[in-house]
């Protein structure tokens, strides 16, 4: 009896210890994994910074300016205003919606 | 019993000590595959962790305009550092990174690279992508890299005055940036991390700052000015949507904050502003009750205070109301109404406006007016007009928001200010403020006006030119002056007020040869309104439209 319970005993032993293992293992897959993950995000959030930092360099305002007034555009004269249509100063009536 | 014991251990003991045996070699051998693992991989996370240690850097708040467009942010940026430890050749190290690293001394390299007891140098910080992969190349042992935030500033010298500058290890040294450490805090980071907090959204506009700098770059050609400086606050708040100073500086440029060359005019040096302070000295004698705007003064003789005479450009041979002292800018005039007013009204006055305690900004103390050692009859009489009292240009437009936005007080910031504007302190009459408002317009409206050039059809332009001689040595220097012209817009109801300073101008296209504000100085403003105003959402008025 008491051989065969220290056999059961060892068994488990040897069991547990393959389960904890197992689970180790796993752990560290799954930490290896954010890590890559936490990596990828730096990655994509430095690259967001640089794209933003580039997007704003390229659409600075004297650059802007310089290849406007290459089309012939210039700044807005007080003159080229123009009235809003009658029907844009309407808001739409509450009935009018979806008919 | 004793035989028994004695007895050779039976086949199966001998098999379950053979498998005790075998267990502990096991567990031997996977004891002693992990210390191997380790001593080959772990290595560089141990070196990793002193480092740590050694090197700290800041990661930083976006800084962006009132429209949310990018002024200033961070990206990642690899920054060479040694182990001088593991360098085996010195020598060699010192001259291959000199040559694909422009401006790195070899000599100093190779001094930093001697001391063998140190395990960290920097090389160089925030290397270009290009750089960093050309020293990559080079394969030399004891070089790594390290990504760390890089400030950047995508609009360059647009706003290198107002944004400042930081230090390599990504800290504020100079203008905004300084300001953000010392209010908002930095997180210190590993690496290369975003900040978690949001942006600082400045005051500042964009479009209108790169339209007011653009301006005045022409300005300065076509005048050949030495430098030029213009500010656009928010009247009723007091936020700054524009201001720049000619000449600039570049925040991507290390150190060019220090530069003398560069200053930055509108807050950092005190100047004596001329004739636009006689807005001033006009708003004090109406505010006190001592004038009105129809009160007659005879100003047909120079003024004279022993050796000194005060006397009028263009002598206008009648007396003149007040209305006319402002119109044709007369110093003898404007010299009388100080005069009436006196000594310790007119200290009180200009107090109560803000001009004689220093004031500060979000780029750090504006410079402190300069006052006179004496402030007493000529003084009094030559402050009228704007000279003997050398002020910064912002702390001038600070008051100058006062006359036109119905007498309330407002502090300079270069912060977007949520709220409610109007929540100054009372300091001036609204009644007081509506004349200066009426007769600032109507020295941009009258043919005779001084600040006719700066009219824009639509939107109701109103100032006063100023134009004031620079001290030089024994005196003041009559060719060089400041021309200066502090305007608002729209002027029944003032949104903007505009202050434009051009340094030593020149004669030019237009002025037949004349220096003064109302040629030069006036024009600029026009030209500045004209751009910011759409820009800014001012709708112009009075002028036909297309149907």
């Amino acid at each position: 009896m008491g051989r065969m319970f220290a056999v059961a005993a060892g068994l488990a032993a040897v069991g547990a210890a393959a389960a904890v293992y197992a689970v180790k293992q796993e752990t560290r897959r799954v930490e290896s994994e954010v890590h890559a993950l936490e990596r990828a995000i730096e990655r994509a959030e430095s690259d967001i910074a640089g794209l933003k930092a580039e997007r704003y360099w390229l659409g600075r305002p004297e650059r802007i300016d310089q290849l406007s007034r290459e089309q012939g555009l210039g700044p807005i004269h007080p003159t080229q205003y123009v009235r809003p249509p009658p029907a844009a100063k309407q808001s739409p009536s509450a009935r009018g919606v979806g008919q | 019993m004793t035989g028994a014991a004695l007895a050779p251990p039976a086949a199966s003991v001998r098999l379950r000590l053979l498998a005790v045996v075998l267990a502990l070699g096991l567990a031997m051998a996977a004891v002693a595959g992990q210390l191997l693992r380790l001593g080959v991989s772990g290595g560089a996370s141990g070196r990793v962790a002193s480092l740590e240690t050694v090197v700290r850097t800041f990661a930083r708040p976006d800084i962006v305009d009132r429209r949310g467009r990018i002024l200033a942010t961070d990206v990642a940026a690899n920054s060479l550092y040694a182990d001088p430890a593991v360098v085996l050749d010195r020598d060699e190290v010192a001259e291959k990174l000199s040559r694909v690293l422009p401006g790195l001394e070899a000599t100093e390299l190779r001094a930093l690279l001697a001391d063998r007891n140190r395990r960290f140098v920097w090389i160089r910080r925030g290397l270009s992508p290009r750089e960093a992969q050309r020293v990559h190349d080079l394969g030399l042992p004891g070089l790594s890299f390290r990504r760390e935030p890089k400030r950047v500033y995508p609009v360059g010298a647009l706003v290198g005055h107002i944004v400042g500058q930081v230090n390599p290890d990504n800290r504020g040294i100079a203008g905004l940036e300084r300001h953000i450490d010392e209010t908002a805090g930095l997180e210190a980071v590993s690496g290369a991390s975003p900040p978690l907090s949001g942006p600082i959204r400045l005051a500042l506009d964009l479009g209108a700052q790169h339209a007011v700098a653009d301006e005045l770059r022409l300005a300065m050609q076509r005048y050949s000015a030495t430098g030029a400086s213009a500010v656009v606050m928010d009247a009723r708040t007091g936020e700054i949507v524009a201001a720049a100073s000619l000449p600039q500086i570049d925040p991507n440029v290390a150190g060019a904050h220090l530069d003398p060359a560069r200053p930055d005019r509108l807050q950092s040096g005190v100047y004596e502003l001329g004739s636009i302070l006689k807005a001033l000295t006009v708003a004090m004698s109406l505010e006190d009750g001592l004038a009105t705007l129809d009160k007659t003064y005879d100003v047909t003789k120079p003024l004279t205070f022993g050796r000194h005479q005060i006397r009028d450009l263009h002598p206008p041979g009648r007396p003149l109301t007040v209305r006319d002292i402002f119109l044709q800018s007369s110093n003898v005039g404007a010299a009388m109404l100080g005069l009436e007013a006196g000594t310790s009204r007119q200290l009180v006055f200009f107090a109560r406006m803000g001009l004689l305690e220093p004031i500060r900004t979000e780029l750090g103390p504006v410079a402190p007016p300069l006052l006179p050692e004496r402030w007493d009859g000529i003084e009094t009489a030559t402050i009228s007009y704007g000279h003997g009292l050398a002020l910064a240009p912002l702390q001038f437009a600070a008051a100058a928001a006062i006359l036109v936005n119905g007498g309330r007080r407002v502090a300079p910031t270069y912060l977007r200010r949520d709220g409610e504007p109007g929540q100054g302190e009372v300091v001036l009459k609204p009644e007081t403020s509506a004349a200066i408002r009426e007769l600032m317009r109507l020295n941009v409206t009258m043919a005779h006006g001084t600040g006719r050039r700066a009219e824009v059809a639509g939107y109701r332009v109103g100032g006063k030119t100023g134009t004031a001689e620079m001290p030089g040595v024994g005196g003041y220097r009559e060719k060089s002056v400041i021309s200066s012209f502090v305007g608002a817009f729209p002027m029944d109801e003032p949104r903007y007020l505009v202050l434009v300073s051009l340094f030593e101008p020149q004669s030019g296209e237009g002025t037949s040869g004349g220096i003064t504000a109302g040629l030069n100085a006036a024009p600029v403003t026009g030209a500045i309104v004209t751009r910011i105003a759409p820009v800014l959402g001012i709708l112009p008025r009075g002028i036909p439209v297309a149907p």
